[in-house]
């Protein structure tokens, strides 16, 4: 009970009981805890430890390779292009679906909801694949281009950066139309209409009144995109041809086939330190979308 | 601290392998874990050598895969292995040996058949022969070597070829005129020289093996570098094994597997030679065995189809993998600078 | 002159008619309330007026001017919603700025205009808060400043009140009669509240189905109710025999208690309430009549179960229709 009195503010109404169900949960949380700690923290851990080794010692050796060949932060910086460049698509393509989703009647708006979601079922792989089927030289696209007299030759939509980034906004899409979609729809209908009773055009109203009230949501979404996007493998490896180097391809080179996991840890970490600080805008920009902003 | 004492903390903090060794590590073997490449491979395996081995021995087989070179490495770093045959290439067995990830083979305590040589390495048993060779669409121009195969004016159309440079390139300084008896050591700036002069014309750089038929069919390309067992009695693609690159598939034992699993691993061994088993493997998967009885054995009109038989064998050449271990960081170096700017 | 004249004006969606053939007019800078249960169409004709709802038929003239079709931008009404509809990413300042900017106007003008409003509303001091820093009175009265810093020629209150505390509602009522009378402007306020109509109103408008159910000055409707649904729902209603057959209402203060025998209706005390200044009887007569009276609290009351008559005069009685 001291305790409750000593919190008393206007805060404190919500602090005491969640302290007390923490514990309460602590036996059921438990071990997860341990599960996450030890599946999950450890193996960083270890990635920390293989980054600092060489030839059973600890050195700097590892970072000073990597930052001596320059071709490893070419790499990064062409991974953080590629991110940039696919967050781009996907948050302007993600945004206009979402808000043409939220002018749909009911039925509709869930028939399409749902086709949006079918999409986290198909694996990425086979997605993948199937932009071959669709863009390639004998695909659906270029065939049908060709038959309508539209092109000569055709488009090389493939193997270069703009496969890659289709391939890639094609995955990340649900990631930022779901999280973007609850945001809209969660925007009052009477503010849109009150600024129509004060005189705002529909587009004052659009830029005004509606998208900075989504740009919470949306800016956390980015941020979720741009995080997954960095990892990215297979669908730069497959739709990218070989002409977009990132860096989980490179790290499947020093993991898998020269091994050189000292190496690969250490452009690993340096990945990690950017994600981290990516993912903390990220939780900034997340606590504002909540509304827990001081 | 040590390195290696931290190692072991965190391993023994974060692995649950130990007990599961202990338990495998009884006299009584019950059953033979074998990590391979997966796929038909495996169904090649299951069909020709573990049908075989578990009828005579009573002993199970059971298959792991993909065999990613990184898991052998933490396999043995584990320091209680349950898995004893490792699948690797003659690249990653070079390394493999360089990096003491491998136990040595007894080979008179394996009751083996003839083999060829090379088969019967001091740490692995070279298996399976397989190529990477020269694919095209039947309809373009047919391609006699690789010098043609990247002459893009005489033999227009587009290329695809493996993105790592243990394949490419050999290629390149083939196409530049190099003799298979000189291509080691590699001229690298020659072959890189060579790769700048034709990556125009190289449309993909393929990861995965599924690739090269798939992007033949499509007509993305006319011409692709291909591992022989995906193009081989493909409609509308043809082939030739001149100038191709033979290789390897070797099992080897996992450094730190007991005495009663590597005696288990050396009766699996002797199935591996028998070319009556090979034929039928072969028949799943057509890539062929180690036997120099192989190709008596297989009906003569598919004998072309081998990369193993004579007329074959003697147009191809090995890596030198000896070479590889010694440079494939600074050749990997390279090649992702070259990756940057193709 | 911006008069609001509604001619026949009609919604249905589907086949359900949410305003029902409405003629009404409304004077200029007159205060109107519009007062129905939930469901009786209030807030559909609230926004019709206000352009967010498009007519099924009928016309609608705003000072001479046919705005039927005209879009909410079009139409200068100052609107007020229940839920205040503030932009919760704006300041207090920006709020009230907003009309002004997407009218042109420049920032001089705007910022003099916008500290005009809110000192209005006594809301200065918080210009720079977020709503959600604000109490639900001091955004209702931001939201007032913004509905009227461009000087429309309608202020449209929807439920104004309905989120606060009776206390507060009472206060900003007295606050907005005095605001309203200040600035001229012609208002209409949607209540289901029938002391809040009353209290604020010039005229009344009584809202049933869609339909009109009375248009009168607050004591007309209350003392003559134009039909028994007015009188039920303006407060409470004793239905006594009127003359000509006809039924009529008698309001609860205007029925004397009287000893028993005294003549007049025999009735029975079934509850009594204390209500501080007045206590509430429920009466019940032996032909199963039921009577609510109101008498001023002297010091004596009636117990439950006491034996008691009841008398009017004929004028309190209002025959109905």
């Amino acid at each position: 009970m001291d305790r409750g009195a000593s919190t008393l503010g206007p805060r404190a109404a919500g602090t005491q009981p969640r302290s007390r169900g923490w514990k309460a949960a602590l036996p059921f949380v438990g071990p997860l805890l341990v599960l996450v700690v030890l599946g999950f923290n450890g193996p960083i851990l270890l990635i920390v430890n293989y980054s600092f080794s060489a030839a059973g010692t600890y050195s700097f050796v590892n970072y000073q390779e990597l930052a001596a060949t320059p071709v490893f932060l070419r790499v990064i910086g062409n991974t953080f292009r590629i991110t940039v460049l696919t967050t781009f698509v996907v948050a302007v393509l993600g945004y206009i679906l979402a808000y043409w989703i939220t002018s749909l009647s009911e039925r509709t708006r869930n028939i399409v909801l749902a086709l949006v979601v079918v999409t986290f079922w198909v694996s990425v792989l086979v997605r993948t694949y199937a932009w071959i089927v669709v863009l390639g030289n004998a695909g659906l696209v270029n065939r049908t281009l060709l038959w309508a007299g539209a092109i000569d030759a055709p488009i090389a939509f493939l193997y270069n950066d703009l496969g890659v980034i289709i391939g890639m906004a094609n995955i990340q899409m649900p990631l930022l139309i779901l999280p973007l979609y609850a945001a809209m729809i969660k925007v009052d209908q009477r503010h849109l209409q009150a600024a129509a009773s004060l005189g705002a055009s529909e587009r004052t109203i659009f830029w005004r009144v509606f998208f900075p009230q989504t740009i919470p949501a949306l800016a956390s979404s980015v941020m979720l995109v741009v995080i997954l996007c960095l990892g990215f493998y297979v669908t730069p490896a497959i739709l990218g041809g070989g002409r977009v180097p990132m860096v989980a391809n490179m790290l499947d080179t020093y993991i898998n086939s020269i091994p050189r996991w000292e190496l690969a840890s250490a452009v690993s970490i340096v990945l990690l330190l950017f994600t981290l600080a990516l993912f903390m805008i990220y939780r900034r920009l997340d606590k504002w979308a909540s509304g827990e902003e001081a | 601290m040590e390195r290696r004492t931290f190692n072991k903390l965190l391993l023994a903090g974060g692995a649950l392998g130990p007990v599961v060794g202990f338990a495998s590590a009884q006299s009584q073997v019950r059953e033979l874990r074998i990590n391979e490449g997966g796929g038909l491979n495996g169904d090649a395996i299951d069909a020709g050598y573990a049908k075989p081995f578990t009828e005579k021995t009573g002993i199970k087989v059971v298959r792991e895969s993909p065999n990613n070179f990184g898991k052998l490495r933490a396999l043995v770093e584990s320091k209680s292995t349950t898995t004893t045959l490792f699948e690797l290439g003659t690249a990653s067995l070079a390394q493999a040996k360089a990096l003491g990830l491998v136990e040595k083979i007894d080979w008179s305590k394996v009751d083996a058949l003839p083999v060829y040589p090379e088969a019967k390495d001091d740490y692995g048993i070279g298996y399976q022969y397989y190529s990477t060779l020269m694919a095209w669409r039947t309809d373009a121009k047919a391609p006699k070597n690789w010098s043609d195969f990247f002459n893009a004016k005489d033999f227009p159309g587009k290329r695809s070829i493996p993105d790592d440079p243990v394949y490419a390139l050999p290629m390149a300084l083939l196409a530049s005129g190099v003799s298979i008896e000189k291509l080691y050591p590699l001229d690298l700036d020659a072959a890189f020289k060579k790769l700048e002069e034709v990556k125009k014309d190289i449309s993909v750089w393929w990861k995965a093996g599924a690739q090269p038929p798939q992007l033949l069919r499509d007509n993305e390309v006319q011409y692709a570098a291909s591992y022989s067992g995906r193009v081989v009695g493909q409609p509308g693609i043809s082939y030739t094994y001149n100038q191709a690159n033979l290789n390897i598939g070797y099992l080897s034992i996992v450094k730190g597997s007991s005495q009663a699993q590597i005696d288990a691993a050396y009766k699996f061994m002797r199935e591996l030679t028998d070319p009556k088993n090979q034929v039928v493997a072969a028949d799943i998967v057509p890539y062929s065995g180690n036997s120099p009885d192989f190709e008596k054995l297989i009906d003569k009109a598919s004998t072309s189809k081998f990369p193993t038989t004579a007329d074959n064998k003697k147009v191809q050449y090995f890596n030198d993998y000896d070479w590889w271990t010694a440079n494939a960081d600074s050749v990997q170096k390279r090649w992702q600078q070259f990756a940057l700017n193709r | 002159m911006t008069g609001i004249r509604l001619d026949k004006l009609r919604k249905e969606y589907g086949t359900f008619i949410a305003v029902n053939d409405v003629d009404l007019t409304v004077n200029d800078g007159e205060f109107l309330t519009i007062l129905g249960p939930s469901g009786s169409g209030k807030t559909t004709l609230l926004s019709l007026i206000a352009g967010l709802t498009e007519p099924t038929a009928g016309q609608m003239m705003i000072g001479g001017r046919d705005v039927t079709i005209a879009r909410p931008q079009a139409r200068n009404i100052g609107l007020v919603f229940q839920s205040y509809a503030l932009f919760p990413h704006m300041t207090v300042e920006s709020n009230v700025a907003f009309p002004l900017q997407v009218r042109g106007w420049s920032k001089d003008k705007v910022s003099a205009a916008v500290l005009r409003a809110l000192d209005m509303v006594q809301m200065g001091s918080l210009a720079q808060r977020r709503p959600a820093q604000l109490s639900g009175g001091q955004q209702q009265r931001v939201a007032l400043a913004r509905a009227l810093v461009f000087q429309p020629d309608i202020l449209l209150l929807d439920e104004p009140l309905g989120a606060l505390d009776k206390k507060l509602r009472e206060e900003l009522q007295v606050e907005l009669r005095q605001l309203q009378r200040r600035v001229g402007i012609t208002t209409l306020l949607v209540t289901h509240d029938q002391e809040e109509a009353l209290s604020m109103a010039d005229r009344v408008l009584v809202l049933n189905d869609g339909c009109v159910q009375q248009l009168a000055t607050p004591e007309d409707a209350y003392l003559k109710p134009a039909n028994r649904f007015v009188a039920e729902f303006l407060g409470t209603a004793n239905i006594v025999p009127s003359t000509g057959g006809r039924q009529g209402v008698v309001r609860p203060e205007r029925i004397r208690l009287l000893p028993s025998g005294s003549g007049g209706v025999p009735a029975t005390v079934r509850e009594v309430i204390y209500l501080g200044q007045s206590v509430r009887y429920h009466l019940d007569t032996p032909d199963g009549g039921r009577f609510v009276c109101l008498a001023p609290f002297v010091g004596e009351k009636h117990a439950i179960n006491s034996a008691i008559s009841l008398a009017w005069s004929p004028e309190d009685v209002w025959p109905l229709q």
